[in-house]
């Protein structure tokens, strides 16, 4: 540690210091192993954006609001139109207490869906860690092991001799 | 910078001593630092004779008698009353407190900056945001502000409260002397170290950098070790679930989750903890640091925000995040007890500062302008003056972007130019202006003390928070930066805003969608005096530059 990196009045840095010099240098496989896993576990950058699947249901959950109202009919269509944009100009502050608790509802459903991604992602995080340490650890194992001797090549089994009697 | 203009009407009458001083709370809970300061406060201004209630929109259910609904606050209040407004998280509490009667006064606890938030939890993320837009608001209606440490005094000053100052934390330390829990510390006296960890599961109090710092403890120094950790953990939460993940990563042994816990448990965690070991990156002021100080554990902590401040040079507090090293000074702590036993010395000496009886006359000192209806210190309202926001200037003066802020301050009338402070003090001050030569530089600290690769400079509170108030032009002398990428989009409409930026930092979308033509790079080689003069004419309100 850097004596700039350290605030401290009594003890002194100087003395913090010196006394971290006499700490008993950790063995550098030890050293090593713990740098490894650190680094496997630095978690990525935080992403702030939602789960590309549940962005179009995240567009739709405010159920006020329907889309601009339209009609396909040539002549009585503009008319209908109209008719819809004043019904949802005088209507609006009631449907919008209608549908308070749905869009609520909505919101709390998104964000439950958005956690359980989350936490399938960092166990299937966790796990490939697990598996990665698991194997590291295996070769470590087998390099460690004895070569085994080379066997002779065995012969065949010989067939043993049939019980069935013949009948 | 918006100035906060003579004591007026919005703001309550100027009058003679204050008849009731009452307190104005978002959330009243049982055990949180805001809630015991609340009652503290309540206790204080009883004991010197005024009335004193508590109002609060929500409470916990062990808090019901001695709350009152906030809604009943101006039934209540009349033009000799006083209150106090607490401010710490969303309230939506700013229309009553501009309603009400009386004079009023802000006691600012923090805001913990959205960012650790995004990514794990929206709704507070928002409500941070939230916190700090009611903080702008809440300045015309009251009179006079205050901070529980210079660190977030400085955001008070960035944000427009002039007259803004500290008011002395007051520690009620009797609430820690309760008998431990006999099991608990039977269950913990194995004869294994235990480093401790109290505080809530938020990110910003990064308990995935205490098991990082714990699991490099376990495997270096100290095997047989235990982390204990007191504070709600819910296994349902994005953040929560992500550290008991980590906890299964890294691997290391004997680690406790023991979610809340009473105070006869939590005197149980200090008895047996051979350390107190904080990697928070956001505190208004750690009293559980103070409670470990108090338990004669030695602490351990990274000198993030007001961390260094509230330490006050007691303990150990480090600017390096390397988990190595800081579990170096964990087992520092354990095999050298002459060195521990200085510390723990140092941190009964700092606590004698923070006596009952010295706070309790400092808090009176502080309160009393406002409680005897004295006016605030008028001041002139600051003028357009142009801002540089060049956040690298103070770690790398040299640097072409630097030099080149530097340059454009140069060239405007009573410009300044803001940067991030490179050193971290003990003591963080309010910003105000210094010289450097011919240039105005005001210098902000930094949430974080490190800086990143290439003189990255790490996020600042204040700096963002002063941003969003300047009064004049703005140039952002490194839009790519993490100031303008926060800031821009929330300035007023109105506002004359430039930037210039690097290639190896370029700014991102939304930046360049409201800088739009207003955007120069800073390419190698290019003349850093004629760029200078054509971003002070862009600049300059007269259009006329002018040459110092």
């Amino acid at each position: 540690m850097r004596a700039e990196d350290l605030i401290t009045r009594d003890p002194t840095v100087e003395a913090v210091l010196e006394s971290l010099a006499r700490l008993p240098t950790p063995e550098p496989e030890k050293v090593e192993a713990l740098r490894r896993r650190l680094a496997a576990t630095q978690a990525p950058a935080i992403n702030a954006a939602w789960p590309p699947f549940l962005e179009g249901a995240r567009l739709k959950r405010d159920a006020r609001y329907a889309d601009p109202p339209s009609s396909h009919r040539p002549l009585v269509g503009p008319a209908l139109v109209m008719a819809k944009r004043a019904f949802r100009l005088a209507f609006q502050p009631f449907i919008n207490e209608a549908l308070r608790r749905q869009v609520e509802f909505n919101e709390a459903i998104l964000d439950a869906l958005a956690l359980i991604h989350e936490h399938q992602r960092v166990q299937a995080r966790t796990q490939s860690l697990w598996r990665q340490e698991v194997e590291r650890q295996l070769e470590q194992l087998l390099s460690r092991l004895p070569p085994t001797p080379q066997e002779p090549p065995k012969e065949p089994p010989r067939r043993a001799p049939s019980r069935r009697r013949g009948r | 910078m918006p100035n906060v203009s003579l004591w007026n009407s919005k703001r309550g009458t100027a009058s003679s001593s204050a008849g009731a001083v009452h307190q104005l709370v978002p959330r009243l809970a049982w055990g949180d630092a805001v809630g015991n300061q609340v009652r503290y406060l309540r206790d204080l201004l009883r004991g010197w004779g005024y009335a004193s209630e508590i109002y609060a929109e929500q409470w916990d259910e062990a808090c019901r008698d001695e709350v009152r609904p906030a809604l009943d606050y101006a039934r209540d209040a009349g033009r000799d009353t006083a209150l106090l407004v607490h401010h710490s998280f969303e309230s939506r509490l700013v229309p009553l407190v501009a309603k009400a009667k009386g004079r009023k006064a802000l006691l600012y606890h923090n805001v913990t900056p959205e960012r650790f938030f995004e990514g794990t939890d929206r709704h507070v993320a928002r409500g941070c945001m939230l916190a700090r837009e009611e903080l702008l608001q809440l300045r015309e209606h009251v009179t006079h502000a205050w901070a529980y440490s210079h660190f977030s005094v400085e955001e008070l000053s960035a944000a427009g409260y002039p007259d803004a100052s500290v008011l002395p934390f007051a520690v009620d330390w009797n609430a820690f002397n309760v008998a431990p829990d006999a099991a608990l510390r039977e269950q913990m006296a194995d004869g294994c170290a235990n480093v401790l960890f109290v505080g809530r599961t938020v990110p910003s109090k990064r308990l995935e950098d205490v098991l990082r710092v714990f699991t490099a403890y376990q495997r270096l120094y100290q095997p047989r070790s235990r982390l204990l950790v007191a504070g709600t953990l819910y296994s349902s939460a994005p953040y929560d679930a992500s550290v008991l993940a980590l906890r299964e990563q890294l691997g290391p042994d004997r680690v406790v989750f023991l979610g809340r816990v009473d105070a006869a448990q939590l005197s149980a965690c200090f008895a047996s903890a051979t350390a107190y070991l904080s990697m928070s990156r956001h505190e208004g002021f750690g009293v559980p640091l103070l409670e470990a100080m108090y338990r004669g554990v030695p602490v351990v902590a990274y000198g993030a925000a007001a961390v260094p401040e509230t330490m006050g040079g007691a303990g150990l507090t480090t600017l390096s995040d390397d988990p190595a090293q800081v579990a170096g000074l964990l087992a520092v702590l354990e095999r050298d007890p002459a060195l521990r036993s200085r510390v723990v010395e140092a941190q009964r000496q700092r606590l004698a500062s923070l006596d009952q009886q010295a706070v309790a006359q400092r808090v009176r000192e502080a309160l009393t302008p406002f409680l005897q209806g004295a006016a605030p210190h008028a001041r002139p309202p600051a003028g357009p003056a142009a801002t540089v926001v060049c956040p690298g200037f103070d770690a790398a003066p040299d640097a072409p972007m630097s030099r080149l802020a530097r340059a454009v301050v140069d060239r405007l009338p009573d410009a300044s130019l803001w940067t991030v402070r490179r050193q971290v003090l003990p003591l963080q001050l309010a910003p105000r202006d210094e010289h450097e030569g011919v240039t105005r530089v005001r210098r902000f600290t930094p949430d974080e003390p490190s800086f990143g690769l290439e003189g990255v400079s790490p996020p600042s509170s204040s700096l963002e928070t002063g941003v969003r108030c300047a009064s004049g032009p703005l140039l952002f002398a490194g839009a790519g930066e993490e100031v303008a990428r926060r800031t821009v989009s929330r300035l007023p409409p109105e506002a004359c805003v430039a930037g210039v930026w690097e290639a190896r930092r370029a700014p991102d979308a939304g930046v360049k969608q409201v800088l739009g033509k207003k955007l120069w790079e800073l390419t190698p080689g290019r003349d850093l005096v004629s760029l200078a003069a054509e971003l002070a004419r862009e600049l300059d309100v007269g259009g006329h530059p002018h040459a110092r």
